[in-house]
């Protein structure tokens, strides 16, 4: 896709028009914005934390460092940036197209488009894009997704390459503008991979290993001018980048500086105040507080400075399907219909912050979204057909369980959630006994099926907007890991769930994989293997000067390589 | 006086090492693994996870682990980046996990804007807070001295991360008197760095303020009661060189260890200032290597402080014998 001033228009005009639908909108401040003269002032970043935490593409995960990252790597593929459901779409940046598939899904080959040039003027080539995902193999280098590890054909053994110069075979560069992957199942999903920063290049002669994140090369529109990590973040623009070479960033403001280690209260104290420099301030990793929560209805200038939407995000009660008394339908719906939602998403800050979940999958089409509620219990639960279903299963005088939980609140899955958990499941005769874990060892312990809980309650939000990656690692037998890592806490391994994944994984079309992924959710919730409880929102300000702050379904937050200040 | 120097300094070596054993055990201890936190947030599979421990040299055993430890202090360490080996010269505290620079190079970096907090904050507290104890002794029971101990307690019950909001919302908010705090080094910009610091001078103040108020009111009033402080009268003195001279010589020596201790804690530990003020002092690092579970930060920010500590109370010791010629470092 080439930039045309048709397009830039038609963008303007869906982000000035888009409605706010399903947790994403669109919002702008002041009057119409106009890409064509968007251009010029400084971009300030207020942020409690750097930019994930290692600025290298290897060592970032798809979801770190807001959308800081994406202004200096460009990637195979990236996400639209458009408002709502239109910016879930994968769309072309440093490729041709989004990937050319062969007939199951198992070879996809990109091209480079012209033109394209790294900070420092040399070409970008194939050979670098390889390079920048082999070294994400390093040990030395960690933190990136897994999936390249799994996917590719023979490479979950392969070291990186300081080790391994020869690199991963399953990545041809027949020449210098085309790379080919090779992997060993079908993954129609493949080009929202590619999204992710490890398919940025990098420049061999250049890689300095752990110390590369103190100057990535870039190959967005910006460059790094100076950098302390944790402290501070000077980007300036790069003059071997253009939008003749990026249809999908604007790049708007001539100077990005951001400031890191603030306090949440402070951040949301500057940027709605505004004053002098702060009025061009946004912020990429704090939520609004409650302070400024309670102004929005009296102060409609501030109401319109908020940026509605969120991560798409689930939490849900989890627990082991193949043990008793988990492993009896009757009880897996008891413990459904006696959950109490309303409470539950007051423990989660409201309605302005949370909604009920009755579904897996949040409330996205991209991912699928198909509305259902097959243990209906109204808002505040149904304890009587609990108890009811729980005689049935042979428990008349109720139950007891253990209900495992995060020390801290600020993951959403902390004592405030447990307590109306446990409140709602007295009324239904089932007691439960909290059990607090450390909020830095939780994962692991939950994540070990030796030390699993009873029952935890857990978050999970998708790498990227498909069905894929929201029910595979959650539900996929196949997907469970026995020495820790493990997402599948469900320990479910039904045979026709992971026939239908494999389907599904061959469809290359995205509209047509979310209807099945929508399916198969419902399929999943008929069987009640978990508890949905509440997906999670958010609502995020931006500073007085801060234009076409609209917020897409796939990250849930306004995009900086859109934004303006002028 | 030398030998004394050198037994404080052996003294506090032999602290400084329990000190390192003991953190070393207990993050041995500790639940939560430092490599599945940089391993990444998803799916860190078991033979990944080894890999990455085996990098940070978390695989090794615990006495292993302490070892390079202490040799790395004295002939420093060498670590893989990647491509290249980077050597972190002695005295080589480690290598940080998360910020992937020596443990040293980060504390220095810190230590600059913790002095600077702790400067300001000492001379504005040791100042109002003699300066208000006196002045409460000598006008013992009027309205003065009710005054003092209701303005010191109150700021001392507010907690310093509700000051520090307040007083940004008045200051930099309302009034706009003063930039949001962020730090400004004193050779750049001397009266910037005034100006960014005033705040949490301010707030750092004010909590540490009562004692000395009670501290130097009650030794006022007690030495004032003492034979000499009546010669001196009898002697014709003017009360103001009574007081000057004598009274608060005695009453402040007392003040000289709770300062030292003080300081100490101020430029170590004002984790909740540095946080409330965006400040990238020693506090707020430490912190920050906590949540991270960034071993090697830890420790050295622990030695770090077991080292201030034990300096500001030699420091004490020293200027017990300067006040009070009663005393002799021996």
């Amino acid at each position: 896709m080439t930039w045309t001033r048709s397009a830039l228009l038609l963008t303007a005009g869906v982000l000035l028009g888009t409605t706010a639908a399903c947790g994403g909108g669109t919002r702008t401040a002041g009057g119409a914005f106009d890409p064509n003269t968007c251009q010029g002032g400084t971009l300030r970043i207020l942020n409690q934390k750097d930019a994930g935490s290692h600025l290298d593409p290897a060592r970032l995960y798809t979801s770190g460092g807001g959308n800081i990252p994406s202004l200096l790597f460009r990637t195979l593929t990236t996400r639209n940036r458009a408002g709502g459901a239109e910016g879930a779409k994968v769309v072309p940046d440093l490729a041709t197209d989004t990937g050319q598939a062969n007939a199951d899904a198992t070879v996809w080959t990109y091209h480079l488009r012209d033109g394209l040039k790294f900070e420092d003027g040399t070409p970008i080539t194939s050979q670098d894009v390889k390079y920048g995902i082999e070294r994400s193999f390093a040990a030395e280098l960690p933190g990136g997704a897994p999936y390249l590890h799994d996917w590719l054909v023979e490479a979950e053994d392969y070291q990186g390459p300081y080790k391994q110069p020869a690199g991963i075979p399953a990545i041809e560069t027949p020449d210098a503008r085309t790379i080919v992957f090779h992997l060993n199942s079908p993954h129609g999903d493949f080009p929202y991979l590619a999204t992710a920063t490890q398919f940025a290049p990098v420049p061999k002669a250049k890689d300095t290993g752990a110390d590369y994140e103190k100057h990535p090369i870039s190959s967005g529109p910006y460059k790094i001018d100076s950098y302390q990590k944790g402290k501070s973040l000077t980007l300036v623009r790069n003059e071997n980048w253009s939008r003749q070479v990026d249809g999908n960033r604007l790049a708007c403001p001539d100077r990005i500086e951001g400031s890191y280690g603030l306090d949440a209260a402070v951040i949301n104290q500057r940027i709605s105040t505004g004053s002098g420099e702060d009025a061009n301030a946004v912020t990429t990793d704090t939520d609004l507080g409650p302070s400024e929560l309670a102004q929005l209805d009296s102060n409609p200038e501030l109401a319109k400075r908020v940026a509605k939407g969120g991560f798409p995000y689930t939490y849900y009660l989890a627990f082991d399907t193949t043990k008793a008394p988990f492993d009896n339908q009757k009880v897996r719906e008891a413990f459904t219909y006696a959950v109490d939602r309303q409470s539950v998403v007051n423990a989660a800050g409201g309605s302005s912050l949370a909604y009920p979940a009755t579904t897996f999958l949040p409330n996205n089409k991209s991912m699928g979204y198909q509305a259902f509620d097959y243990f209906p219990a109204g808002q505040n639960g149904d304890p009587a057909k609990a108890k009811q279903l729980l005689a049935e299963a042979g428990f008349p005088n109720g139950i007891t369980v253990t209900l495992a939980h995060r020390s801290d609140n600020s993951n959403g899955d902390g004592p405030a959630i447990a307590t109306a958990v446990q409140d709602a499941y007295k009324k239904a005769g089932i007691t439960v006994n909290l059990q607090s874990v450390d909020a830095e060892s939780y994962p692991q312990t939950v994540g070990n099926p030796a030390t699993q809980p009873q029952v935890s309650i857990q978050g999970w939000g998708a790498d990227w907007p498909s069905g894929g990656p929201f029910l595979v690692p959650i539900f996929d037998g196949r997907q469970y890991i026995a020495s820790g890592g493990n997402f599948n806490t469900a320990h479910l391994n039904d045979p026709a769930v992971n026939a239908e994944i494999d389907q599904i994984n061959k469809i290359t079309d995205p509209a047509q994989a979310a209807q099945r992924w929508g399916a198969l959710d419902a399929e999943l919730g008929k069987k009640a293997v978990d508890v949905p409880l509440y997906h999670s929102t958010s609502l995020r300000l931006f500073g007085k000067n801060v234009r076409n702050a609209f917020v897409s379904d796939w990250t849930g937050v306004y995009d900086l390589s859109a934004v303006s200040v002028k | 006086m030398l030998g004394y120097v050198v037994r404080r300094l052996l003294g506090a070596i032999a602290v400084m090492l329990a000190m390192s054993a003991v953190v070393y055990v207990l993050f041995y201890l500790m639940p939560a693994n430092p490599a599945q936190l940089v391993c990444g947030p998803k799916t860190c599979t078991a033979d990944r996870l080894a890999m990455v421990e085996h990098s940070l040299g978390l695989d090794e055993p615990l006495y292993v682990q302490y070892w390079h430890f202490l040799s790395g202090l004295v002939v420093g360490r060498d670590f893989s980046s990647g491509p290249s080996v980077l050597h972190c010269p002695a005295p080589c505290l480690g290598y940080s996990f998360q910020y992937t620079e020596p443990v040293l190079d980060k504390i220095l970096e810190a230590l600059p804007v913790s002095l600077s907090i702790v400067i300001g904050a000492a001379l504005l507290w040791l100042t109002f807070g003699i300066g208000a104890g006196v002045l409460s002794a000598l006008r013992r029971g009027r309205w003065l001295d009710h005054a003092v101990n209701v303005v010191v307690l109150g700021g001392f019950a507010v907690p310093a991360f509700i000051t520090s909001l307040l007083l940004l919302m008045v200051f930099c908010v309302y009034l706009q008197w003063l930039p949001f705090p962020s730090y400004v080094p004193f050779d750049e910009d001397p009266l910037g760095w005034a100006q960014n610091l005033v705040l949490p001078w301010i707030v750092l103040a004010l909590v540490q303020l009562p004692p000395y108020v009670r501290l130097s009111r009650s030794g006022v009033l007690e030495t004032l009661t003492e034979d000499h402080i009546r010669t001196a009268r009898a002697y014709g003195l003017t009360e103001r060189r009574v007081i000057g001279r004598h009274a608060l010589r005695g009453a402040l020596s007392p003040l000289i260890t709770v300062a030292a201790a003080d300081i100490a804690a101020v430029l170590t530990a004002s984790m909740l200032t540095e946080t409330a003020f965006g400040l990238p002092g020693l506090g707020r690092l430490m912190v920050q290597s906590v949540n991270q579970i960034d071993l090697p930060m830890v420790v050295g920010m622990t030695l770090l402080i077991g080292f201030v500590i034990v300096l500001c109370n030699a420091i004490a010791d020293v200027l017990y014998a300067v006040v009070d010629r009663r005393v002799r470092v021996a």
